[in-house]
């Protein structure tokens, strides 16, 4: 059996467009500070020099500008002479970070775990517009297969449009106003998160008629592209309670799958098996029902890379069967015009999520756990939902069409005891 | 630290490798687009998936799979049309981008549509397509590219492009 593992301490920075007062490395130690700040509120009594090894998180080596960004990191953490190993897998860096790190508390390796995701994209810069995401997205479009599908011109949203529409194909949804109903969702909800890069009250006709990205994706529908990072402090049960932790946050499931990257070997272009078979792991690992799942969690803080995205979200990870994503988040709120949304059969991304927040790849997928395991502490703040279960889900996705998934449940004390 | 006279250092810079990459056991496949306007795929020996793009080897069975000459039509699996895109691509906004199954292919290929009428009716699902090709061809994927069938003879009869085989 593995060791019990929990989250003791979260840290966040905000999400910006840009630091110009800061590196990658000033953001990380940034998070990691809050991290152990929060975590000696918490009721432990720790500094850097207590954890024992990191994993890092961070995608993309262009955007840092700098190969194995993680062992610059590690000197500036202060982390010498300890384990630090980095994973990249694309826009789900942060949940599979999260997995590794629960795997070296959980095997034993390690009692105190740093588990912190960074990035800093727009230090990139186009010469020709004058702009920074033109050349983001060329950094992130590297990652596409570089002989068959880079020079298409594939990048993140024609790759993720694919799913979107091949979706909308077989079932009639998500509708362009279904789609935009998950952007007005989660811009709002980021008016009350104060880490949050684009709080915005804004309609569904607003997205409708933003700039169009590539169809039916509009300018609203995705989200931007930002500078943050995020920190989790892990340990193993023992160590919480030889630190005398208050309010552990228990990672109860980990779940991740890759499905094929190139879309078109896909026995449906309309589904990422990969998020199926993440969540169905980490649902049983955590003694949950997949058909059920939405009875059973609090709130789930879901990869909202691009509004349709969400909507699929919902049914692969077994919020809703196939093909009633679009209806359900339509019809899931009495007042559906005026946010915020943290209500409904399931809230999803209180936080604001991707499009509400911004995605700092590497962090996002730390900031969401993070951000659960503060909406189970009851601790989230403004956006806080109402907790009766005691669970919540993260989920993170990345990669050539979407390839990577990694979902992570977690549970209060309270939520280790209910049904 | 970063106060009101807080003043930030940028520094420019680019990041440039230089490559002769070898496409290994997939090199036929750019041969013969590149000299005789084929499109090859592979069919494996023991399952007999059809693999395009080819892959020498069924990574379902684990066993060799033969080249074989692909036909060069198909239909749209899936597609969207591009209007704000990477610093590489910006230039040739609007552009549309379609995985498309050749005729008897088992997977969809990454392709470009070019069309005289680039909307999204013109290039959805289930549109068939015909390959065209790049007179002056470098046996790279973009050699060649997919139009409407109904424009094949439009943009074959332009005189940087031409028919197939």
């Amino acid at each position: 059996m593995p060791n019990k593992v929990a989250i003791i301490g979260v840290g966040i920075t905000p999400f910006r467009a840009r630091y110009l007062d800061k590196t990658y490395f000033e953001l990380a130690y940034d998070a990691t500070k809050l991290a152990l700040d929060d975590s000696n509120k918490n009721g432990a009594q720790i500094s850097h020099k207590d954890l024992q090894s990191t994993v890092y998180g961070i995608y993309n080596e262009l955007f840092e500008r700098q190969f194995m960004p993680d062992i610059f990191t590690n000197s500036y953490l202060g982390m010498n002479d300890k384990p630090g190993t980095r994973i990249a897998t694309g826009g789900a860096t942060g949940g599979y970070t999260v997995r590794m790190a629960y795997a070296e508390v959980a095997s034993g390796l390690t009692d105190l775990c740093l588990c912190i995701g960074l990035e800093k994209c727009n230090d990139c810069y186009d010469e020709q517009t004058g702009t920074t995401t033109p050349e983001v997205l060329n950094a992130i479009a590297y990652s596409a297969d570089m002989t068959y599908e880079y020079p298409m011109g594939m990048m993140a949203a024609s790759s993720y449009v694919s799913m979107v529409n091949a979706h909308y194909e077989e079932f009639g949804n998500p509708t362009e106003e279904q789609m935009a109903f998950v952007s007005v969702k989660n811009h709002g909800n980021a008016m009350l998160n104060p880490k949050a890069q684009s709080p915005m009250k804004i309609t569904v006709e607003d997205v409708i008629y933003s700039r169009i990205i590539c169809y039916p994706f509009k300018m609203l529908d995705c989200c931007l592209y930002s500078e943050a990072s995020a920190a989790l402090i892990l340990a193993s049960e023992q160590k919480v309670k030889e630190l005398g932790i208050e309010k552990p946050i228990w990672i109860t499931g980990v779940g991740a799958a890759n499905t094929d990257c190139f879309i078109g070997n896909r026995e449906s272009i309309g589904r990422l098996y990969s998020n199926i078979e993440a969540a169905k792991v980490a649902y049983k690992m955590a003694g949950l029902d997949y058909n059920n799942i939405k009875n059973q969690i609090d709130v789930a803080e879901l990869h909202d890379a691009f509004s349709g995205q969400e909507v699929i979200s919902y049914e692969e990870l077994g919020f809703v069967p196939f093909g009633e994503g679009g209806p359900w988040i339509e019809n899931s709120f009495e007042k559906s015009g005026e946010g915020p949304w943290l209500d409904g059969e399931l809230p999803c991304c209180p936080s604001g999520g991707l499009i509400g927040c911004g995605h700092a790849v590497g962090a996002t997928g730390i900031m969401s756990t993070g951000e659960a395991a503060l909406q189970i502490r009851e601790e989230a703040g403004k956006h806080q939902v109402r907790i009766e279960k005691g669970r919540a889900i993260s989920h993170s996705i990345g990669g050539p069409g979407a390839a990577y998934a990694a979902i992570i449940v977690m549970a209060n004390e309270e939520g280790l005891k209910k049904p | 630290m970063s106060g009101e006279n807080f003043q930030a250092h940028e520094i420019r810079d680019k990041i440039i490798i230089q490559y002769k990459y070898t496409m290994g056991s997939q090199s036929k496949f750019f041969i013969e687009l590149k000299n005789n306007k084929k499109l090859l795929g592979t069919k494996c020996t023991k399952c007999g998936k059809t693999w395009m793009p080819p892959r020498i080897n069924c990574s379902e069975c684990y066993e060799p799979a033969d080249w074989i000459e692909m036909k060069q039509t198909g239909t749209i699996e899936v597609s969207t049309i591009v209007w704000y895109t990477t610093s590489a691509f910006i230039k040739a906004i609007p552009y549309g981008v379609a995985y498309v199954k050749l005729d008897g292919a088992d997977t969809a290929l990454l392709q470009g549509i070019f069309s005289e009428n680039l909307v999204p009716s013109k290039v959805k699902k289930g549109s068939f397509v015909k390959a065209v090709f790049l007179k002056e061809r470098e046996g790279k994927m973009t050699d060649f590219f997919f139009v409407p069938e109904d424009e094949y003879e439009t943009w074959i009869n332009k005189p940087e492009y031409e028919g197939g085989v």
